[in-house]
């Protein structure tokens, strides 16, 4: 593992500032990827019995707090965290599906700032894969038509192929007309692998992907997660609180106190 | 949570209508059963106003709202007790007596009329300068010393404007000539020529004597509830009392079709409020099953839970139905404000009591429809809290009686007659049933169109991929709009044939007292002005004498309508066939066969109240002779053809020697052509034209009446429609959040997420509007053909229209409500497990 060289990477590190200053306003250094500055994430609690009490009092509280990441192609990367440590609002943010209080992220050399919902989604269309903890697969949708859709969306005509094939390699090629709800948990994963690399992205978010599963179908799940990643050179952020699968990645880091540390 | 305590279960009822309340869940129900209430509530009250209205408008048309008969002159303890009901009442005498001009030879034998001052309490007497002149309404009665004669009296008398007639005792001078007064139009052979004058000037004719045969009629007027009472009093021997539903038969069917209309439009409303209620509460009961699972981990009973949702549901049930009866009070108070001009009347208030049918209509639909989709939350095993999702639920056995009980009870309920709910009922449940199945053919033919634009790719895909739910949506949305069309159907295309059965050449004259030797000469007459096949009747009065064998009289029938009818002379005519306003009932035709045989057909009035069947014989006497006859065939006849129709009728060969035959036809003549009226009067001085256009005039505005009801309905109907669609949108809202979280984490932009949403609306609406139009149409000939009774063909237009109003209707209201939804912020899709 290359731990120790990939904490000298970590956000806030002097080589990428002069990168950065160097090129354009939106324009990352090439084989960036990921590359995420002082990011503060806060949300507005309210506390209180009911959500109607006249009690109820407002409190902010920061998740994200001065973060800083740089992932670059290819690179894969873990982030561990206790619950409640931010985990999943860090990911949302690295995704673009929420826009950070303070604070830049670059998504392939993109900054998402600049970008409204809407730009942020064609950035993420065709690009971007996504592997959830809860499957997230669309009820009404077969396992060939859930696999079809990044691929659909990003408006690549031979959608049906390349998700066929991609059932196939990950070993659900025999259910492709089944709906969700006829396939098992560890089925369900393989298919929403199949749907993460169907329309080969060229960076990988995993969040929790073995979270619901047993440890054998988890093991089993992240073996194909890594063997796909390594065929088609995947750039891979995975979070997890799973130490057994945090270090099958290229660098593992801890989320604490709002901040990215070396493991 | 031991909670087995009413008190327990209630605060568990509140705080989960409360929480219902704000996340939406319970505010789909709670609009269907307000739109419930006030359909209940508007069609109820608004209803019953017009039918007063419209019973008023009849009243017009005998002059009064009653109308005491008597053949010697009222005791003034009668009139007395009437003014003691707060009813006003106005004196009239008739008799018959010889009438001749000062100047001049001729004499004719006429009805004088004497009225009093008030006269007439309802509708208006039209008098002219001359005969046949231009119309104007009587400011009053004749003064005294004057005369009003109708235009057979002064054509007979050959008079002029001004002239003076002798009438017993007394001169009066003749300052008009009658055009219409109520009261005429009734039994028509009765009608000899007229001659109105002030009751003030009787004592001077000397005409009335002891003896003498006069009719006493004392015409009352005021509220029906103080008519309704005046009903009650009792009446000299001799005496009676009829009301206009005692005559006027075609006035009576147009009200019953008016109140068939009402009454569709009222189910539909209801139907589609029902189907709402049963989707809205099988959503909060999906969403209920993970809290009762918990609570009864926790310890809580099936019955504590079915106690709150049942406690739950009355009081949603209370509160929006008392919303809705509310909503609909005023709706149809401001209807009523509305239209009260455009009636010619004021609308008598609104009674109350469809409120709390209203309420009762609620709590039905709640038992029949929300509670057994609830009951079976209410069973959800506890052990469901290890179970991740929602399972879908089936409506069990005693679930799905409860429904179809309360869907029959409804139905029932609201169309008042089992056959009409039988027809709206097969209607809805074969257009279900239709709906489903072609609604699966076009999904399935939906496949190879996912061409193009990824937004219209995947909005079709959508459908495509979930056919199931797909078909569901296009019954549901295509029931919603079917009753829409229905409505917009029979507003339009029945209201219209309804209408038609009123053609613009529809008979408006009647020509009575034809003599045989006149029949002749009068075809050459209307010849030579251009009438061809003039619709000549042969008439015979005749009395019932004996019912299979047995001597009747008034006294053998206790329904007092039956006696007041078997007093009567009945009108029989002969004739080998009837025309398309005859619909045979029972028996057969008679056709050629029937010559000479003494056989007899009756119409339906007559079967009902006199209990007849086929092979019954009846004996009438006829010109002071009796003859039997057996009754072949029964029919029903349409009273508003304004064509001569008879309650009995014989074959040719039977009655033409029985003495007493008179003839009388009627026909269409335009108004510019009423000149030919005098001539024919001076040729034919015997006969009598009776002007039917006042009375069909009535006819109409009555039509023009329910509609006004029908626009409100319509309005009720347009929202129990929206609404359903609504309850069916709403099933989806969570899904589609999900989805929409879902289709941007993977890079979808909103433009794409939402034209796939209108494409799949749009495709939605136009499956679901075509084939609503279809079945509306197939709908509103069954009702057309069967209920009806009239024609009815097909309408492409309608078929067009309704996939093109389905179509926007659909993408619009899916639109508005989910465009919140479209709004899904994609990290939603990490939060979800």
């Amino acid at each position: 593992m290359t731990a120790a060289t990939d904490s000298a990477r970590l956000a806030g590190a002097a080589p990428l500032k002069a990168a950065v200053s160097a090129g354009s306003a939106t324009r990352g250094r090439d084989g960036e990827m990921v590359w995420a500055e002082g990011v503060v994430k806060r949300i507005n609690i309210r506390s209180g019995a009911g959500g109607d009490d006249k009690s109820a009092a407002e409190s902010v509280l920061a998740i994200l707090d001065g973060l800083s990441l740089n992932v670059d192609a290819g690179e894969t990367v873990a982030i561990v965290g206790t619950s409640g440590s931010g985990k999943t609002t860090l990911l949302s943010l690295l995704a673009g599906l929420d826009l950070p209080t303070e604070g830049e992220i670059r998504l392939a050399g993109t900054s998402l700032n600049q970008l409204d919902e809407d730009g942020r989604a064609r950035l993420r269309a065709g690009r971007v894969g996504f592997v959830f903890q809860s499957f997230q697969l669309l009820s009404g949708l077969t396992a060939l038509e859930n696999v079809m859709l990044p691929a659909e969306l990003a408006g690549q005509a031979d959608a049906r192929e390349r998700a066929r094939a991609t059932l196939e390699r990950v070993g659900v090629g025999g259910r492709m007309g089944h709906y969700p709800h006829q396939l098992s948990g560890g089925e369900q994963q393989r298919v929403a692998i199949a749907r993460a690399y169907a329309a080969q992205p060229r960076l990988l978010f995993a969040d929790e992907p073995t979270g619901n599963l047993d440890l054998a179908t988890g093991a089993r799940i992240a073996d194909l997660l890594f063997e796909l990643n390594r065929g088609n050179g995947t750039t891979l952020v995975l979070v997890t609180h799973d130490m057994n699968l945090a270090r099958r990645c290229g660098r593992v880091l801890t989320l604490t106190g709002g901040r990215l540390h070396a493991a | 949570m031991s909670g087995a305590g009413g008190g327990s279960a209630l605060a568990f009822a509140w705080r989960g209508l409360r929480r219902g309340w704000r996340s939406g869940e319970l505010v789909v129900l709670s609009l269907a059963l307000i739109v419930a209430g006030a359909a209940t509530v508007a069609v109820g009250m608004f209803s019953a106003r017009v039918q007063q209205a419209v019973e008023r408008g009849a009243g017009d048309a005998i002059g009064a709202d009653a109308v005491i008969e008597a053949h010697d002159p009222l005791a003034d303890s009668l009139t007395a007790g009437i003014h003691a009901l707060g009813l006003r009442t106005v004196a009239v005498v008739e008799f018959a007596s010889v009438v001749a001009p000062v100047a001049g030879e001729q004499v004719q034998l006429s009805s004088i009329k004497a009225v009093a001052p008030g006269f007439p309490l309802r509708g208006t007497v039209k008098i002219a300068d001359q005969p046949y002149g231009q119309p104007r309404v009587a400011g009053g009665v004749p003064a005294p010393g004057e005369t009003w004669i109708d235009a057979h009296l002064w054509t007979a008398l050959n008079l002029a404007p001004g002239a003076l007639l002798q009438l017993g005792g007394t001169t009066l001078k003749v300052t008009a000539a009658i055009v219409d007064e109520p009261g005429r139009g009734g039994a028509f052979a009765e009608m000899a020529p007229e001659l109105m004058m002030n009751a003030a000037d009787l004592p001077a004719s000397q005409l009335l004597t002891a003896g003498s045969r006069a009719q006493y009629l004392l015409e009352v007027g005021g509220e029906p509830a103080a008519i309704a009472a005046a009903q009650r009093l009792p009446l000299p021997t001799g005496t009676r009392m009829r009301t206009p539903q005692d005559s006027r038969p075609e006035i009576q069917q147009s009200l019953k079709r008016a109140h068939q209309f009402l009454d569709i439009a009222a189910l539909a409303t209801l139907l589609l409020a029902a189907s709402a209620v049963a989707l809205s509460a099988r959503l909060h009961s999906l969403r209920m099953r993970n809290e009762v699972a918990v609570l009864k981990c926790l310890g809580a009973s099936r019955g504590f839970v079915l106690r709150g949702l049942v406690l739950q549901q009355l009081l949603l049930g209370l509160a929006a139905g008392g919303a809705g009866a509310g909503a609909g009070a005023l709706g149809q108070a401001v209807l009523g404000h509305l239209v009260a001009p455009l009636l010619n009347t004021a609308l008598p208030p609104a009674p109350w009591t469809p409120v709390p049918l209203a309420l009762g209509l609620v709590v039905l639909l709640l038992a029949g429809f929300a509670l057994p989709a609830l009951a079976e939350a209410a069973s959800t095993p506890p052990v469901q809290v290890f179970q991740r999702g929602v399972r879908g639920s089936h409506l069990g056995r005693m679930g799905l009686a409860a429904t179809l009980a309360a869907t029959a009870a409804l139905a029932v309920w609201q169309a008042g007659s089992a056959q009409l709910a039988a027809y709206v009922l097969a209607g809805a449940a074969g257009t279900a049933a239709l709906l489903a199945g072609l609604g699966w053919l076009l999904v399935l033919a939906l496949a190879p169109l996912r061409r193009g634009g990824v937004a219209w790719r995947f909005g079709l895909g959508n459908i495509a991929r979930r056919r199931g739910v797909a078909v569901g949506q296009v019954v549901a949305l295509g029931i919603a709009l079917l009753a829409l069309l229905l409505v917009t159907v029979v507003r339009s295309d029945l209201l219209a044939s309804w209408q038609g059965r009123l053609p613009p050449r529809t008979p408006n004259e009647f020509l009575i007292g034809i003599q045989p030797d006149q029949v002749g000469p009068l075809e050459k007459f209307f010849a030579a002005h251009g009438y061809q096949n003039l619709d000549l009747w042969p008439m015979v009065r005749a009395r019932l004498a004996a019912l299979n064998g047995k001597p009747v009289t008034a006294d053998s029938f206790p329904d007092p309508e039956t006696r007041r009818w078997i007093n009567r002379e009945f009108n029989l005519t002969w004739t080998q066939d009837f025309g398309d306003d005859n619909q045979l009932i029972a028996g057969r035709w008679w056709g050629a066969a029937g010559q000479g045989q003494p056989w007899l057909s009756v119409d339906q009035y007559a079967v009902d109240h006199l209990k007849l069947r086929i092979g019954d014989t009846l004996t009438l006497e006829i010109a002071g002779k009796q003859t039997t006859l057996q009754v072949y065939n029964t029919r029903k006849v349409r009273w508003d053809s304004f064509r001569p129709n008879f309650f009995l009728a014989v074959p040719p060969g039977v009655l033409e020697d029985s003495g007493a035959v008179q003839w009388i036809t009627s026909f269409y003549l335009p108004p510019a052509q009423r000149s030919l009226l005098r001539e024919l009067v001076r040729q034919f001085p015997n006969v009598t034209a009776l002007d039917l256009d006042a009375a069909l005039a009535q006819v109409r505005s009555i039509v023009d009446r329910i509609v006004a009801a029908l626009e409100l309905l319509f309005g009720a109907t347009l929202a129990a429609g929206v609404v359903v669609m609504l309850a069916v949108i709403e099933g989806s809202r969570a899904d589609r959040a999900r989805e929409t979280a879902l289709l941007r984490a993977l890079g979808a932009s909103s433009r794409v997420i939402l034209q796939g949403l209108l494409a799949e609306y749009a495709a939605l609406g136009l499956l679901a509007g075509g084939v609503a139009a279809i079945a509306a149409q197939a709908l509103a000939w069954v009702l057309a053909v069967r209920v009806f009774e009239i024609p009815y063909g097909p309408r492409p237009v309608l078929w067009l229209a309704g996939a093109a109003s389905g179509c926007l209707l659909v993408t619009a209201i899916g639109w508005l409500s989910l465009r919140g939804v479209l709004r899904t912020p994609p990290r939603q899709v990490l939060a979800s497990a």
